[in-house]
């Protein structure tokens, strides 16, 4: 049985979704909320005000070494970037109008390469190539972070938790329906 | 996503040139020739769809083969490319060896 605090358990008229590593959802309704609990990852939460809508993704990567070599999968913000901005365009939204939050990113074992650090700078220099405004960011340290996210309204909660709140992080294994599969007509 | 698709083809011994949206890649395909055009559905300014509909309306590229590259999975979205004049449909994340091998298929 797992015990969740009163302070960050959900009304009964909201509805909560786990967003999971490797994952993006987005969400025009208003009773929704997109939560994820991050390490070294990253969460970016976007959001539109004239759609009212809004997503956020959690990767475990910032990009590749070498592209020749590895798929660009669900590991990787490269592509979970991109996922969440066309989920975004999707449902009505411009990406002149978005505007980000950034969340995660922490270094959480001293003596291991800073993964978080480099996702966080990832994340940072996409949405600044992409024109999309930070209006909130909490990222770096050496804290694990739980996120909630109302993508309807923009609004977003950003907790520091113990590190054992947070799920195994390392890459997922590719799902049996590859994607990259080629048809043509 | 550019970069990575750039350094993957040319790892696989392909010559790429991009453009950063629909337009730009109209303007520099009106001088150059290529074997194969590589698009994504979400562009600025003139999307995936449109590309292929003013490639196909005619000139030098009337019958280049046309690979859509994209994160969209709707079959809606396939189907317009498709009457649009793509000639395949590749789902994002890209393999890199799957992609050189469709790459190499419709350009010879």
């Amino acid at each position: 049985m797992i015990h969740v605090p009163s302070h960050i358990q959900t009304p009964a008229t909201m509805s909560r979704a786990t967003v999971m590593q490797g994952q993006a959802q987005v969400s025009a309704d208003p009773n929704r909320v997109l939560t994820t609990i991050l390490g070294s990852c990253i969460a970016t939460c976007l959001y539109d005000p004239r759609m009212r809508v809004g997503g956020m993704n959690h990767f475990l990567l910032a990009e590749p070494q070498n592209a020749g070599k590895t798929t660009v999968d669900e590991n990787y913000g490269v592509y979970l970037m991109e996922v969440l901005v066309n989920g975004m365009l999707a449902h009505g939204a411009r990406k002149s109008r978005m505007r980000a939050h950034l969340y995660g990113g922490a270094n959480l074992h001293s003596g291991m390469s800073r993964i978080g650090t480099a996702n966080a700078g990832f994340a940072r220099q996409f949405l600044q190539n992409e024109g999309i405004p930070i209006v909130h960011m909490d990222v770096g340290g050496v804290q694990a972070r739980r996120v909630d996210f109302r993508p309807a309204h923009g609004q977003a909660r950003c907790r520091a938790v113990e590190d054992n709140f947070i799920p195994n992080q390392k890459p997922m294994p590719r799902p049996q329906k590859a994607a990259g599969d080629v048809e043509l007509f | 996503m550019r970069a990575l698709l750039r350094h993957a083809l040319t790892e696989q011994g392909f010559a790429v040139e991009q453009a950063d949206d629909g337009v730009s890649a109209l303007e520099w395909l009106e001088g150059n020739d290529v074997d194969v055009v590589i698009t994504d559905i979400n562009m600025p300014r003139l999307d995936g769809f449109g590309l292929i509909e003013r490639l196909r309306a005619g000139g030098r590229h009337r019958d280049r083969p046309i690979l859509v590259l994209t994160t969209e999975s709707s079959d809606e979205k396939k189907a317009r490319a498709r009457s649009a004049g793509a000639t395949g449909w590749i789902v994002k994340p890209f393999d890199a060896e799957k992609l050189s091998a469709a790459v190499r298929r419709v350009a010879h």
